[in-house]
């Protein structure tokens, strides 16, 4: 059953994002919110971590979290505002939350 | 579809006003909320005491505006919220405290109400954290 | 009925975040729901032998945790690599949670209906 991850916490200051890399499955998504889209800060190992995973994962960010913070989103990932995330929710058959 | 929230952090956090617009923007795609769950910070959000600046976003109010508007049913975890000083009336004088700051429509119950909407929602979607 | 499996990243005398996720656990379990719990990352330190909770004048955390298995939930699992991080040997835990790989760990996440990290 495919599962989207949501992370909200710094990838600077939390291991969350490592931890989630390595526990992804096939056909997981992977949206970042909050401090968790400073992992898309240009020339960061948190970036280059994101490039590397496969493309059958696909990853998104919270466009208001993105738009606050100055950042320009990498191709891979995909800006997505709330009414998207309320259907990725749906799309997916579970939802797990790194709180 | 059916959706149960569960909110972890405080309303001063982020994913508190996260939380918020996903379930506004639930509501808006017209699926239903069977319920609104609040754990560990989270019952801070059901609190009628906390004072926001005039400039600042009220959560709280939001929250309870969103929960009056909409008829939800809004749960606040009785564990958590009693660690944390959050009582309504009844726990109050139960444990005679001069203050009570859970009003309706904010119900205090135990985490088995978030097992249960667990079982009867098509997504439980969590938000804590920054 | 949905499974849920709760992945605990609390270390065990940060706050109340470890207890309040062995709580969610436990409620699950009294209701004869099928729970799992996975402990990753600073998690694991939960299951370090030989705490002494009373010197933070803390309730027994460890004693708590030996309550899952009578309360039905017996699915306990805890990340390899977490432990392998933290120096923790896979022999001497305070409970009898199954050590998991990485891959392991996918298949985990992958079969039950819902996941919670906490």
């Amino acid at each position: 059953m495919p599962t989207l991850h949501v992370l909200s916490d710094s990838p600077f200051t939390d291991a969350s994002l490592s931890s989630c890399l390595r526990l992804l499955n096939e056909d997981d998504g992977l949206l970042l919110c909050g401090d968790a889209v400073y992992a898309l800060l240009a020339d960061t190992p948190q970036l280059q971590a994101l490039e590397l995973i496969p493309d059958s994962i696909q990853l998104y960010a919270l466009e208001e979290d993105v738009q606050a913070r100055s950042i320009d989103a990498p191709a891979c990932a995909q800006v997505i505002d709330y009414p998207e995330f309320v259907r990725l929710s749906l799309k997916f058959a579970k939802v797990n939350s790194w709180l | 579809m059916k959706f149960a929230i569960a909110l972890f952090a405080a309303p001063h956090q982020p994913s508190s006003r996260r939380a918020l617009r996903f379930a506004q923007a639930v509501i808006a795609q017209g699926h239903e909320i069977v319920r609104l769950f609040f754990y560990q910070d989270g019952v801070y959000n059901a609190s009628s005491a906390v004072v926001s600046g005039q400039d600042e976003i009220d959560l709280p109010s939001q929250w309870r505006e969103f929960v009056d508007q909409h008829q939800l049913d809004g749960v606040v975890c009785i564990a958590a919220a009693l660690r944390r000083g959050a009582l309504n009336d009844e726990e109050a004088a139960r444990y005679s405290r001069t203050a009570a700051s859970v009003q309706a429509p904010w119900q205090l119950s135990g985490l088995g109400q978030l097992h249960e909407a667990n079982q009867i929602a098509d997504r439980l979607i969590c938000f804590g954290g920054a | 009925m949905k499974s849920l499996l709760i992945i605990n990243r609390q270390a065990p005398w940060s706050g109340p975040g470890a207890r309040e996720a062995l709580d969610i656990a436990l409620a699950g379990g009294a209701f004869d729901l099928p729970i799992a719990m996975l402990f990753l990352d600073d998690g694991a330190l939960q299951l370090m032998p030989g705490q002494h909770p009373q010197k933070l004048q803390q309730k027994d955390l460890g004693a708590n945790l030996q309550a899952l298995p009578m309360f039905g939930v017996d699915s306990l699992y805890v990340s390899a690599r977490s432990l392998a991080e933290r120096g923790m040997p896979q022999t001497s835990l305070t409970l009898p949670a199954e050590v998991l790989d990485d891959t392991a760990l996918r298949a985990l996440i992958e079969r039950y209906d819902q996941v919670v990290t906490i």
